[in-house]
């Protein structure tokens, strides 16, 4: 179990903002941290990593005592066993995709674990290249593979895949959860797509302005009630507009746009911006390869 | 024409480069990562050098390291140190002298480069000095370089300073720019050219190779 | 969204398919989805459940012994009709609660329907969605 308690005085954009959370993680769970920029996420993480320094809390770890501000214990980062997968990957430049894996070994520690860890990310044909030749999808592999090396009891994850396209996104969502099965890891992923969200995590932190409102499974947090729906799609209302006697609502899921009918009633309560849950029967959509 | 002068100067260029290198790298980190307040008045005094009048550093130079005050008392007694008139001297005047101009590079490659590269490092465990040598200075090679040219390339025009502390000694402390402003009294004219385009040449040079390894031409020349 | 409360009556289960047959205020309706008692809880005899379907979903027919293939009959009165150039809206009062329903406007033209009138909404077995 990992026990969190973190407050800090943060400067944000607009003003003074004060982060003050408590987190309870299980063991081998992977949980996301979930809402907009600028809600506190990233610090959060820092703090866990010890990159950063709270005004006040703790953080207890499998039972051993990581950050106590009260008693004056704060281990440095370099003590704390956490992978970190940075937003801008963080790679060394001047080290190969293997030299960076080999950089992170501890002393003594098997150099088996960098073949084994290069072969899981496929790419072992590109072990001897510097990380300014890569993809950004291929960067963010080496640098999950770096964060593996040490074997962390925490690993976090700082919106890896929001720079990536959808078909990159997939790939490394599927990446990043085979890693945390095979290595029985505890993971803690900050995102604001709610589909990522639901495909990734066992259990969902939902924060405005560094206070947790909601946690839990996500389904649960995200749909206010459990629907038997098996096409159930999260998104954002980018549009409402009144077609006769009923209303269009355009919604944004991912990247695609699609469009819903709503009653006159349904779309009173709500408005553009609103992150909605757009549910049909499995038995409605139709599907069609598409022609290549 | 006599070598003696030019092969001084290339040898007191030399070591205050090794030394300004061992001693500006810590300060440049510190000067590039602290947050401490005093750090606008340490990055003032690293600077002096480039403002100050060489005659003005070499006077208090002179002052301070001479037998009869406090510090230059110091050094004599404790450690047998003489730096007024001598070839140490030089070295430490050419230090102070040069100093900014192998802090400042070293300090902005620090300064630009990703801070998470060094928070990466040390979520990977691994320790300042470790990161300092194998993430931070390779990565700011290009700083390094323009650092130890620059600073071995002011070495070599000294005048004022050298004038001030070292005197004019054959072999001990007459260097190149100095023999040149002495050949000249003496109307040596030519003998005062040859010293002057050797220096001319040499300095070009370096410089040129500086700016063609950090343009990338060579890289790209050798690919 | 048309919103009515219900208890589950029986599950016929095919691998991952079940059929639910729900009592709603004496109505017997039926619904297929892709889930059995063991992925979900809620799946139990007797529970309270919600029945969900969307009012553009919703058939209207008249008279007794319509010969459709839809299972899910509720009967009740039209008791209100919002008529728009191509759709119009009507709100059908039974014992389960109100329905609404989105029909042609020609439709309604068509059938002749008129507040007061006794109907019957119709709703297809793929149509109708569950919820806790």
């Amino acid at each position: 179990m990992i026990e969190i308690a973190l407050q800090k005085e943060l400067t944000a954009a607009d003003g003074i903002m004060k982060l003050d959370v408590d987190l309870r993680i299980q063991q081998g769970h992977l949980v996301t941290l979930f809402g907009d920029s600028g809600a506190g996420k990233t610090s959060i993480l820092r703090m866990i990593a010890g990159l950063m320094i709270p005004d006040d809390g703790q953080i207890n770890v499998n039972g051993s005592n990581w950050m106590d501000v009260k008693k004056g214990i704060s281990l440095k980062p370099q003590q704390r066993r956490v992978g970190f997968l940075f937003q801008n990957y963080a790679l060394f430049p001047n080290m190969t995709v293997q030299e960076n894996l080999t950089y992170a070994l501890e002393k003594g520690q098997d150099k088996k674990i960098v073949d084994e860890l290069i072969e899981t990310i496929e790419l072992g044909d590109l072990q001897n290249r510097k990380p300014g030749t890569l993809s950004g999808g291929q960067n963010q592999r080496v640098a999950l593979a770096r964060a593996l090396v040490r074997k962390p009891e925490i690993l976090m994850l700082d919106e890896p895949l929001s720079a990536l396209d959808t078909k990159m996104r997939m790939k490394l969502q599927d990446f990043i959860l085979t890693v945390h099965k095979r290595y029985n890891l505890t993971t803690i992923l900050v995102s604001h797509d709610a589909n990522e969200v639901i495909k990734m995590s066992d259990e969902v932190f939902f924060l405005e302005g560094g206070k947790i409102i909601k946690h839990g499974k996500p389904v649960d947090v995200f749909a206010s009630k459990r629907v038997s729906g098996k096409f159930q799609l999260f998104g954002e209302i980018i549009n409402i507009e009144k077609q006769d006697i009923i209303y269009v609502v355009t919604v944004l899921i991912g990247a695609n746009i699609v469009k819903v009918i709503a009653d006159e009633s349904e779309a009173d309560s709500m408005s553009i911006g609103d992150k909605v849950i757009v549910a049909s029967k499995a038995f409605n959509p139709l599907i069609r390869k598409i022609e290549e | 024409m006599d070598w003696q002068p030019l092969i001084l100067t290339f040898k007191l260029a030399l070591t205050a480069t090794i030394l300004l290198l061992v001693v500006s790298v810590p300060l440049a980190y510190w000067l590039a990562y602290t947050k401490v307040k005093l750090k606008p008045v340490v990055e003032t005094l690293v600077s002096m050098p480039l403002v100050l009048p060489p005659t003005v550093l070499g006077f208090y130079l002179l002052v301070a390291l001479s037998p009869s005050n406090i510090f230059g008392h110091w050094l004599d007694h404790y450690f047998g140190l003489r730096l007024i008139f001598s070839f140490q001297g030089l070295v430490f005047a050419s230090i102070i002298y040069s100093l900014p101009f192998m802090v400042h590079p070293i300090q902005a490659g620090f300064s630009n480069l990703d801070t998470t590269l060094v928070e990466a490092s040390y979520v990977l465990g691994k320790s300042k000095i470790k990161t300092l040598f194998k993430v931070l200075l390779p990565n700011i090679r290009p700083s390094l370089l323009t650092g130890i040219v620059l600073a071995f390339a002011h070495t070599i025009g000294e005048f004022g300073v050298v004038l001030m502390i070292g005197g004019n000694i054959p072999g001990k402390t007459k260097v190149a720019s100095i023999a040149i402003y002495d050949e000249v009294e003496a109307l040596n004219y030519h003998t005062a050219n040859s010293y002057s385009l050797i220096l001319f040449a040499i300095s070009f040079s370096i410089l040129l190779t500086v700016f063609l390894i950090n343009g990338g031409y060579i890289k790209r020349f050798w690919r | 969204m048309n919103i009515l409360k219900g208890n589950i009556n029986s599950l016929n289960t095919s691998g991952r398919l079940t059929i639910v047959t729900l009592d709603v205020s004496g109505f017997s309706l039926k619904s297929i989805i892709i889930e059995n008692p063991e992925t979900v809880t809620y799946l139990r005899i007797g529970n309270p459940i919600q029945v969900m379907f969307k009012e553009t979903e919703v058939v209207v027919g008249k008279g007794s012994d319509i010969a459709v293939s839809l299972d899910n009959r509720i009967d009740g009165v039209i008791t209100e009709i919002t008529k728009g150039v191509l759709l119009s809206s009507l709100i059908i009062d039974t014992k389960a609660g109100k329905i609404k329903a989105t029909l042609t406007s020609e439709s309604v033209t068509k059938l002749d329907l008129q507040p007061g009138e006794p109907v019957t909404a119709l709703v297809k077995t793929t149509e109708i969605m569950l919820s806790e």
